[in-house]
C-alpha cells in the first residue's frame, strides 16, 4: 500500500469517526443537548407579585398601617473575609440586627455561607455596599412593615417567613393581598441578561395584589386599645375585647384585643392565644345581653311588651331543673313587668317569654322552641358565620328538636345567653339589626381599595334581611335605654344623648359542667343622639381563667370609657347642638 | 472562451458594403460586465459580506437595547425600593407612637372636657 493510499485511508478513517460522532450526538441524542443547551441559554425567573399594602381610615382619609419594605441579608464567605475588616463595618452598620457571633462565624473558614445579619435596611446595606468588603454580600428581600406597631394586631395578622399571611386580615384576605406572580423566559447571554432574540421567550406580567382599606379608623381604634389597656390594668382582667359597629352599614369601626402584639415581631409571641382575634374566632356565651333577642322574639309574636308582667319568685324549674335569678332581692318577688326583668336581668322572665312564644304559661313547648330558633339562628344569625372577611368561628344554637337530653332546659338557658356558643360579632351584628330598624347589614371590614393612589370605595352596603320590624326595634330601644338607666346607672349619660345598653355575666364550662369561681362579663349597647338613630353599637368582654367578672362591675365601666372615646371621634353630638 | 464579435447590420453595411447585405441579419454584441477589475463572483461575496455584517450589527444592537432595557428595569427596581422606603418612613413619622412620643406632644398640656355650644 503506498503511503497515499495509507494517508487517503486515514483520513477516511478520521472522518468516518468524526461523522459517526456527528450523527450520535446530533440525531440519536439530540434531545438530551437539546434540553441542556435550552437550560444553559435560558433565563427563567419568577416576577414576583408586590403583595398589597393594607390601610385604614383617618377621619375620610385611607392611612397606610401595613406596608412593604425592601430590606436585605448580609452574608459572608468565612473563607475570603477578614474578620476585623468585616466585625468592624458590617457590626457597626446593621446594630441589632446582627444574628450571629463574630468568633462563631470565623471559627470555621471552610464554611462559605454564613448569614450575619437579617432585615437590614437600605441605608445599612448601602454603607456595608460601599465598603467593597471581600467575602460580604448582600440579598436582598421584602417585609412586611407595621408602623403603628401593634395597633390592630389581632385584626391585621402578619405574614410569615414564607409570605403567606396567618389570621387576620393578612390571613383571610391572603388571596387578595398576595397578588399573582408572573414569569420571564428567554434566551440570557453569559451574564444572565435576558435577551429579546429567540421565538421562544415569555413574560406573562405580575399581578400585585389589592391594596386593602379597612373600616377601622386609625385614630378610634387606638382610643379603644389605650382604654382596654387602662382598664385591663384598673379592673384587674387580663383579657379585655371589644368591637365598635356603625349599626346603619355594618362597618366595624374598632375591633381590639387586650393583650395585643407586634406583627412584626410575631415570632417573639409566646402564648399563640395572643394572634387570635376573641371577636370573630372565639365562641362563648354572651349570657343575658340575649336577652334583648329573647325580648324582641316576644314582642315579633305578640306575646309580650315591655309592660307585660310575670310572676317572679326568683327561681323557676324547667322539667325540674331550677333555673335561678342572680338578683334574688324581695322587691323583685311577685308580680313584676319585662322591663324590670330586663333592668334586673331576671332570667325567670326570660324563661317566661319562652313558655309564652310556645302559647303556655307553665310549659316549655316546641312550638317555643322553634320560635326562639327562628329568631335566634335564622334571623339574628346566632351560631352562623356572618360573611365578614375575617376568620370567623361557627359557634353552635342547638336545633329545637334535637334529640339531646334536657332540651327545654337548654332552650330555657338560651333565653339568657347561656348553652349556646357565639362570637361578639355575631352578637354585636345581630344587636345593631335589633337597634336599627330591624335591617341586618353583613359586618365588614373592608371599605374598599386603593388603585393608583385612589381610594376606591366598595359598593354601598344594603341589608341582607330583616330581623324585626320597626315598631320592635323602636320598643327594644326604649327597653334597652331603660335598662341602662335604671338602679345603679343613673348619670352615666350626658344630656342631648341617647344609650341603651344590656349586661351579661356568663357562667364558665369546665370539664363539661359550669363552675362557680369563674364568670365572663360583657356589655353591649349602642348610642347617638338623642331622638335620631343609633350612631354606634359597642360590645365589650372582659375575663381571666379562675376569675369573676361581672357585666355591671366590670364590663359596663369600659363599655362607658369606650362610648365617650366613640362619641369623640365620630363627632356624635348631642340633640340641640 | 475568445471574446466573440458580433457586427450590427448596419454596421455591416457600412463596412463591408453592398456585398454583404442580406435580410433579417439582426445580431446583438454582448460583451461581459465587470465592474473595474472585479468579478461578479466578488461582488456577490462582498455584498453577502455587507449584508452579514448589517445582520450581526443589527443583532449586536438588539443586545444592547436588552442590556440598556435591563439597566432600566434595575433602576426601576431600585427607584421602586427607595419610594417604598419613603413610604414607610412617612408612615413611621406619621403613626400615632410617633406623634405621641414627639417633642411637641411632650410640650403640650392635657386637653380639658369640651361641650358642645347650641346652635
Amino acid at each position: 500500500m503506498t503511503r497515499n493510499k495509507v494517508l487517503k485511508f486515514g483520513v477516511l478513517t478520521v472522518m468516518a469517526v468524526i461523522v459517526g460522532r456527528l450523527f450520535f450526538i446530533q440525531i440519536l441524542q439530540h434531545e438530551m443537548w437539546t434540553e441542556k443547551a435550552a437550560a444553559q441559554q435560558t433565563l427563567t425567573n419568577t416576577l414576583p407579585a408586590e403583595r398589597g399594602e393594607i390601610y385604614m381610615m383617618d377621619g375620610s382619609e385611607p392611612t397606610a398601617v401595613v406596608l412593604n419594605a425592601t430590606v436585605y441579608t448580609v452574608i459572608v464567605d468565612p473563607m475570603l473575609a477578614d474578620q476585623e475588616a468585616v466585625a468592624e463595618v458590617v457590626g457597626k452598620a446593621v446594630g441589632d440586627k446582627l444574628v450571629a457571633e463574630w468568633d462563631e462565624v470565623f471559627a470555621n473558614r471552610n464554611l462559605r455561607y454564613y448569614v450575619v445579619a437579617r432585615g437590614v435596611e437600605r441605608a445599612a446595606a448601602e454603607q456595608i455596599a460601599e465598603a467593597e468588603l471581600t467575602g460580604v454580600w448582600l440579598q436582598s428581600d421584602t417585609e412586611r412593615v407595621y408602623p403603628e406597631g401593634t395597633l390592630a394586631s389581632t385584626v391585621l395578622g402578619f405574614v410569615n417567613a414564607e409570605g403567606e399571611g396567618q389570621y387576620g386580615v393578612e390571613g383571610a384576605l391572603d388571596g387578595r393581598l398576595a397578588g399573582t406572580d408572573g414569569l420571564l423566559k428567554t434566551v440570557k447571554d453569559v451574564n444572565n441578561i435576558a435577551l429579546s432574540i429567540g421565538d421562544e421567550n415569555v413574560r406573562i406580567p405580575a399581578e400585585d395584589g389589592e391594596n386593602v382599606v379597612l373600616t377601622l379608623d386609625k385614630n378610634l381604634q387606638h382610643r379603644v386599645e389605650q382604654i382596654l389597656a387602662s382598664e385591663s390594668e384598673r379592673l384587674g382582667f387580663a383579657n379585655l375585647s371589644a368591637v365598635v359597629l356603625d349599626p346603619n352599614t355594618g362597618e366595624v369601626l374598632a375591633m381590639a384585643d387586650y393583650p395585643g402584639y407586634n406583627p412584626a415581631n410575631y415570632g417573639q409571641v409566646t402564648d399563640i392565644s395572643a394572634y387570635i382575634n376573641h371577636v370573630v374566632e372565639d365562641p362563648y356565651e354572651p349570657a343575658s345581653v340575649c336577652k334583648t333577642f329573647t325580648f324582641a322574639t316576644g314582642m315579633e309574636y305578640g306575646v309580650m311588651d315591655a309592660n307585660t308582667t310575670f310572676n317572679n319568685e326568683a327561681v323557676t324549674y324547667v322539667d325540674d331543673w331550677p333555673i335561678w335569678n342572680a338578683e334574688r332581692g324581695a322587691f323583685l318577688l311577685g308580680q313584676q313587668t319585662i322591663q324590670t326583668a330586663f333592668n334586673y336581668s331576671l332570667n325567670t322572665g326570660s324563661t317566661q317569654v319562652l313558655r309564652w312564644l310556645g302559647g303556655s304559661e307553665t310549659e316549655i313547648t316546641a312550638q317555643g322552641r322553634e320560635r326562639l330558633y327562628e329568631y335566634y339562628h335564622n334571623r339574628f344569625g346566632l351560631g352562623e358565620y356572618t360573611g365578614i372577611e375575617l376568620y370567623e368561628a361557627l359557634g353552635s344554637v342547638t336545633e329545637p328538636n334535637a334529640e339531646i337530653y334536657g332540651i327545654n332546659s337548654t332552650y330555657a338557658n338560651m333565653t339568657f345567653g347561656q348553652n349556646m356558643q357565639v362570637t361578639m360579632i355575631q352578637v354585636a351584628a345581630a344587636f345593631a339589626s335589633v337597634v336599627n330598624g330591624g335591617h341586618y347589614y353583613t359586618p365588614t371590614v373592608v371599605a374598599g381599595t386603593m388603585e393608583d393612589g385612589e381610594f376606591v370605595e366598595a359598593a354601598a352596603r344594603e341589608p341582607v334581611r330583616e330581623t324585626v320590624s320597626e315598631e320592635t326595634s323602636a320598643k327594644m330601644r326604649e327597653m334597652l335605654y331603660n335598662t341602662r338607666k335604671a338602679w345603679r346607672n343613673t348619670g352615666l349619660d350626658a344630656a342631648g344623648y341617647y344609650v341603651g345598653g344590656k349586661t351579661g355575666t356568663a357562667q364558665v364550662i369546665r370539664d363539661g359542667a359550669y363552675v362557680l369561681d369563674e364568670t365572663g362579663a360583657t356589655y353591649i349597647g349602642f348610642g347617638g343622639t338623642d331622638g335620631e338613630m343609633p350612631e354606634y353599637v359597642i360590645m365589650v368582654r372582659v375575663w381571666e381563667d379562675g376569675k369573676v367578672a361581672g357585666g355591671q362591675e366590670h364590663a359596663l365601666p369600659v363599655f362607658n370609657a369606650l362610648k365617650t372615646a366613640v362619641q369623640d371621634e365620630l363627632k356624635v353630638r348631642p340633640a340641640g347642638m | 472562451m475568445a471574446p466573440q464579435t458580433f457586427t450590427t447590420r448596419r454596421g455591416t453595411r457600412a463596412t463591408a458594403g453592398a456585398a454583404s447585405w442580406s435580410r433579417n441579419h439582426n445580431t446583438v454584441r454582448h460583451t461581459p460586465k465587470t465592474l473595474g477589475s472585479l468579478s461578479n463572483a466578488m461582488i456577490v461575496g462582498v455584498l453577502v459580506l455587507i449584508v452579514g455584517l448589517i445582520y450581526v450589527a443589527q443583532g449586536t444592537q438588539a443586545t444592547n437595547y436588552d442590556y440598556e432595557l435591563s439597566e432600566i428595569e434595575d433602576e426601576i427596581a431600585e427607584l421602586t425600593a427607595k419610594k417604598e422606603d419613603l413610604a414607610v418612613e412617612k408612615a413611621r413619622l406619621t403613626s400615632i407612637a410617633a406623634a405621641e412620643n414627639s417633642t411637641v406632644a411632650a410640650q403640650m398640656e392635657d386637653g380639658q372636657v369640651a361641650g358642645y355650644v347650641a346652635e
